[in-house]
């Protein structure tokens, strides 16, 4: 889960020591362009395709993390 | 057995831009929450041309195909087919290809057709040049591929202003390989994905009118109406991390080849972001991994060639090379082949 933490510090503009599941993505760089690096940091990771409408819906990086499904 | 050389080969290529440009600083200007250097760093691109007023896809196709003459020293007389790639036509009718061979001064026993691709399209018209040559119908083909964007954009849609350029590209593919030279070919459509990449008005199917010039702000805060492009980078991203790996894998296992034996992977050029994503995905190295982006943007259906035009004129792409070639989005269609350049 580090390496997805460092990815999304990078997404949202933020040193990785931010990063934390509490995080409220709107008080970042939470843009169009954010969650489509989502959608690319979490394939190259996790081997998953997530959804933009669903990702859009997220609050929290706790949101973004709990799309995520654990690896079989 | 006759020795005579029977096979296609891609021969020549020259690419036209036009004058007007557009910079990161005059878009950071515009989108404020976005640094011209945010802008590089995500897009790798610093500078995208734009066609005047009045400039259409078939005037920049006409200047690429003179400087494809010009530069590479190429008799018309000798041109028997013109295919021209365009998302932008001068009329409903007749085809920009019938006008540009008479504005070229190609011979009357030229065919000359348009086709309704985008990024995918310079490698479906290699596949269609490859046939016509290799069938015996045709010796000389020219492909043009053009595309004025910026004309369908909104101008308060960064989502996609800050990626697109127009511009043109001039391509000679000519019987006169011994051995294959081009192919095999992997083509794929998927129409599903056709509404998340689409200017829906101006068409048979939603003639333009008031109601479809009223713009809206999307949740991005981006602006356009339904006679503008519209994007759902999104989906295009999903499209892509699947399609591309997918395509490239069956491309090599159709031709017997693994990624050891191609020379240069030269993917349409849609943005930094995008290339390098699919680059560490299919774990492509880097010096196999052509991206030539930074003063042209995406030119849709011209990327391919302006990219080998440049990669040979650096020194890159030397002659006999293997490139490995592949065009993804619009439609959904993709379309991906090997090339001795």
């Amino acid at each position: 889960m580090q390496e997805f933490f460092d990815g999304m510090a990078d997404i949202l503009e933020i040193d990785a020591a931010q990063v934390a599941p509490a995080l409220v993505l709107a008080d970042y760089a939470w843009d169009s362009l954010a969650i489509i690096s989502t959608i690319a940091l979490v394939d190259d990771l996790f081997d998953q395709m997530l959804d933009g409408q669903a990702l859009a819906a997220c609050t929290t990086l706790a949101d973004v993390q709990a799309l995520i499904k654990p690896k079989a | 057995m006759s020795a005579s050389p029977r096979h296609a080969q891609l021969t020549a290529v020259a690419s036209h831009l036009p004058e007007a440009m557009l910079t990161n600083d005059a878009l950071a200007q515009e989108f404020t929450d976005w640094s011209a250097q945010k802008i590089l760093d995500k897009t790798g691109i610093a500078v995208r041309h734009l066609a005047a007023a009045g400039e259409t896809a078939s005037d920049l196709a006409f200047h690429a195909a003179e400087k494809l003459f010009a530069e590479h020293d190429i008799d018309r007389a000798g041109i028997d087919f013109l295919i021209l790639c365009t998302q932008a036509p001068d009329h409903l009718l007749p085809s920009s290809a019938c006008v540009l061979q008479q504005r070229l001064g190609l011979s009357t026993s030229c065919g000359a057709l348009d086709f309704n691709l985008g990024c995918s399209g310079f490698v479906y018209a290699l596949a269609m040049a490859q046939g016509l040559i290799e069938a015996g119908i045709r010796r000389q083909v020219l492909i043009l591929t053009a595309d004025t964007y910026s004309k369908l954009i909104n101008p308060r849609d960064r989502s996609v202003r800050t990626l697109f350029g127009d511009g043109a590209a001039a391509s000679l593919v000519t019987l006169g390989a011994a051995e294959p030279a081009l192919g095999p070919f992997v083509l794929g459509t998927d129409g599903s994905g056709a509404g998340n990449l689409i200017v829906p008005a101006g068409g048979m199917r939603l003639a333009r009118s008031a109601a479809t010039a009223v713009e809206r702000e999307d949740a991005s805060g981006n602006w356009r109406s339904d006679n503008d492009l519209f994007m759902d980078g999104a989906e295009i991203v999903q499209f892509t991390l699947g399609a591309v790996p997918r395509t490239m894998q069956e491309l090599l296992t159709t031709a017997g080849k693994t990624l050891a034996d191609i020379d240069h992977v030269i993917f349409h050029q849609a943005n930094k972001f995008m290339l390098d994503a699919l680059r560490r995905k299919i774990k492509i190295p880097e010096e196999k991994f052509v991206i030539e982006i930074d003063t042209v943007g995406n030119t849709v259906s011209s990327t391919i060639p302006i990219a080998i035009a440049r990669a040979r004129q650096s020194g890159r792409i030397r002659r006999g090379d293997l490139a490995l070639l592949l065009g993804f989005g619009v439609g959904y269609s993709w379309a991906g082949t090997l090339a001795r350049l």
